[in-house]
């Protein structure tokens, strides 16, 4: 038995074997991490998904994993859609300032232009 | 069974039990869309998307279900970042768009400088003897130093917001006070991930 028992395995009450999925990725001193991914996704889940992956695209699995399930904890409503959202109206905001600058600029130019013609 | 003649919902068919009456997935899970449950019971499992819809008010809860299949569509189709990728290109794009937003005001100042020097310049050069054209000199000299710190800001601009983005992505900070359900549900995203992925409505 693995003296140190990960997280996660702490969090089932479990004995933590020496080829736990759970062990790299959830490390005994935060156990928060292991509870929130629980909570919304469920052991067994995240198991399942661990399990399908290559060994070498887990830890960034489990890092988006948590911070969905940390998005979904802090908005039971929308979750992390809620920041696709705004973040999609950040970007038409941005664009309509954008296109709003551009054509001031197109207009500076003519005038600059004008002015320099004159001067000749 | 959720009622004589009626058929039991998506949920209760896959799970292979009877719809109650009072079934909570019955609302949100027809029985003519059984795509729709099959993946949020694959990601998050009945019993938790059961959890959740209980804390929730029921005027709330159709909302969820939408953000919910949203995410278990992201994740299926990408098992490693899920929604995380699409909120990383989108904050790629922000970054891009102040960027040149920032360019564009650079530009209309450095317009805007060229601009009244040059009708000073013309007032001088009527009114100003050979002396004084020492200063129109000395005026070009201090607009080519404010561009170059015009560009030192954007480029400044530019550190910040990847700074931002690498600091939100890794502590997960985001504030999360939305808009109105209602302007979500009209919602259309387009996204462009590594693999290709086609135009979706965010409900449907």
């Amino acid at each position: 038995m693995n003296p140190k028992r990960c997280a996660a395995c702490k969090y089932l009450r479990r004995r933590c074997p020496k080829d736990c999925i759970f062990a790299p990725y959830f490390p005994p001193n935060d156990p928060a991490k292991f509870a929130c991914i629980h909570r919304i996704y469920g052991a067994g889940n995240v198991s399942k998904m661990l399990q399908q992956l290559p060994d070498q695209t887990r830890a960034e699995a489990v890092e988006s994993l948590c911070f969905e399930a940390k998005c979904r904890v802090d908005d039971p409503v929308y979750g992390c859609v809620g920041i696709i959202h705004l973040l999609q109206t950040q970007i038409q905001n941005a664009q309509n300032e954008l296109a709003k600058t551009q054509a001031e600029v197109a207009v500076a130019q003519t005038k600059l232009s004008q002015t320099q013609n004159s001067d000749f | 069974m959720a009622g004589p003649g009626s058929s039991p919902c998506a949920s209760c068919k896959l799970l292979r039990r009877r719809c109650a009456k009072d079934c909570i997935f019955a609302p949100y899970f027809p029985p003519d869309d059984p795509h729709k449950f099959a993946i949020v019971h694959k990601v998050f499992g009945a019993s938790n998307v059961s959890k959740m819809l209980q804390e929730l008010p029921v005027h709330q809860r159709a909302d969820a279900v939408n953000s919910l299949v949203f995410e278990a569509n992201a994740r299926v189709r990408d098992p490693v970042y899920g929604c995380v990728g699409a909120i990383s290109y989108l904050q790629n794009q922000v970054s891009q768009l102040q960027m040149q937003l920032a360019v564009a005001q650079a530009e209309i100042l450095c317009i805007q400088m060229q601009n009244e020097p040059t009708l000073q310049s013309h007032h001088q050069v009527l009114e100003l003897d050979q002396d004084h054209k020492a200063l129109l000199l000395q005026n070009n000299n201090n607009n080519n130093n404010n561009n170059n710190n015009i560009n030192n800001c954007s480029n400044n601009n530019n550190n910040n917001n990847n700074n931002n983005l690498g600091y939100a992505m890794s502590s997960g900070q985001f504030n999360s006070n939305f808009a109105s359900p209602s302007s979500i549900m009209q919602m259309q995203m387009q996204m462009q991930m590594q693999d290709p992925l086609k135009q979706e409505s965010l409900w449907t």
